[in-house]
């Protein structure tokens, strides 16, 4: 059964990615939002360090849209709201980063 | 000396200035509830305030029973006991008699 | 009656650069003032809420150091701490007013995930 989703919301210099960062874990799911999607931008420090979790990545499609992150790293989704609450259902624990 | 006004209290009788406190009030603000202070009550209003200078906070009703038991000895440390000298809610008209702000967690 | 759910509070922000320290605290004890089961995580710099000596008075601020020294109290007996994050902000948590177990980044997972709701403060 999948246990945990993490929400992302903040930028790769903060503090809160950091610590998202180190808790990830394979098995877990992390969706990229508001400020986290440029951790989505490939070949960047931050999606390099997210990818090397083995975690299962997203980054929402309309907040990757509204910031111009629209080329995302090979192995990072992209979800749609309707999306979002599906894995939310699929996930029985969820913890916001931001 | 003389006991603050009427202004010197919020809307449900705690005092807004904790350095407006003396024993004096005390016994303004528990003849308001009824309350005649005996040593039994002091005992728990000196306790409360020691409460507040070590944790800078008024205690939940929890954390008012456990610590009178910590301080005083389980006979003390029980609801029973301190609703049988603060009726109703002991830790909200402790805190108010005891110059304390309302305890967050009471309703 | 059902269970009752555990609650988990991960805390990851400073104790005086915003309002949410004092919020952690709120929503600790008055999840255990109405009994229910709650354990606290301290994360990242959320570790600085457990430096020893914190003095608020000439501030005449709450001093969250003492409020969490109240936890007890309350009977929040498993607080917990992300060993690293002390040790990267040199954190003496021999001192710090409350008990706590130092978590590696595994355990801390294991911890979050041994919980049924996470709150991030």
């Amino acid at each position: 059964m999948s246990v945990l989703l993490h929400t992302l919301s903040a930028a790769p210099s903060s503090a809160a990615f950091k610590d998202c960062l180190k808790v990830l874990q394979p098995g877990d799911a992390a969706v990229l939002m508001g400020d986290g999607v440029y951790a989505a931008v490939p070949d960047t420090e931050a999606c390099g360090a997210l990818l090397a979790t083995g975690a299962q990545l997203y980054v929402l499609d309309t907040h990757a849209q509204l910031t111009g992150v629209t080329c995302t790293a090979q192995g990072i989704g992209l979800v749609d709201m309707d999306g979002l609450v599906a894995l939310s259902e699929r996930y029985c624990r969820q913890m916001a980063w931001y | 000396m003389s006991t603050p006004g009427a202004d010197a209290f919020d809307a449900e009788g705690f005092l807004r200035d904790l350095s407006d406190w003396t024993p004096q009030v005390a016994e303004q603000i528990a003849a308001a509830e009824d309350i005649d202070l005996t040593p039994a009550h002091w005992e728990i209003l000196e306790l409360l305030r020691a409460y507040y200078r070590e944790y800078d906070s008024s205690p939940a009703m929890r954390a008012m029973v456990k610590y009178c038991g910590l301080k005083l000895g389980p006979d003390k440390g029980r609801s029973i006991y301190l609703m049988s000298l603060f009726p109703g809610s002991p830790a909200k008209i402790g805190s108010k008699i005891a110059g304390l702000p309302k305890p967050d967690n009471c309703l | 009656m059902a269970e009752k759910k555990r609650l988990l509070i991960v805390i990851r922000h400073s104790p005086y650069g915003s309002s949410l320290a004092k919020a952690a605290v709120d929503v600790a004890l008055a999840t255990a003032a109405f009994d229910q089961r709650v354990e606290l995580l301290f994360t990242g710099e959320g570790v600085l809420q457990l430096m020893p000596d914190q003095d608020s008075q000439r501030l005449g601020v709450k001093n969250i150091g003492r409020q969490l020294a109240s936890l007890p109290l309350y009977d929040i007996d498993r607080v917990y701490v992300d060993a690293e994050a002390a040790e990267r902000y040199r954190v003496n948590l021999d001192a710090a007013a409350v008990a706590v177990e130092r978590l590696s980044p595994h355990d801390m997972h294991r911890l979050m995930v041994a919980h049924d709701h996470l709150l991030g403060l």
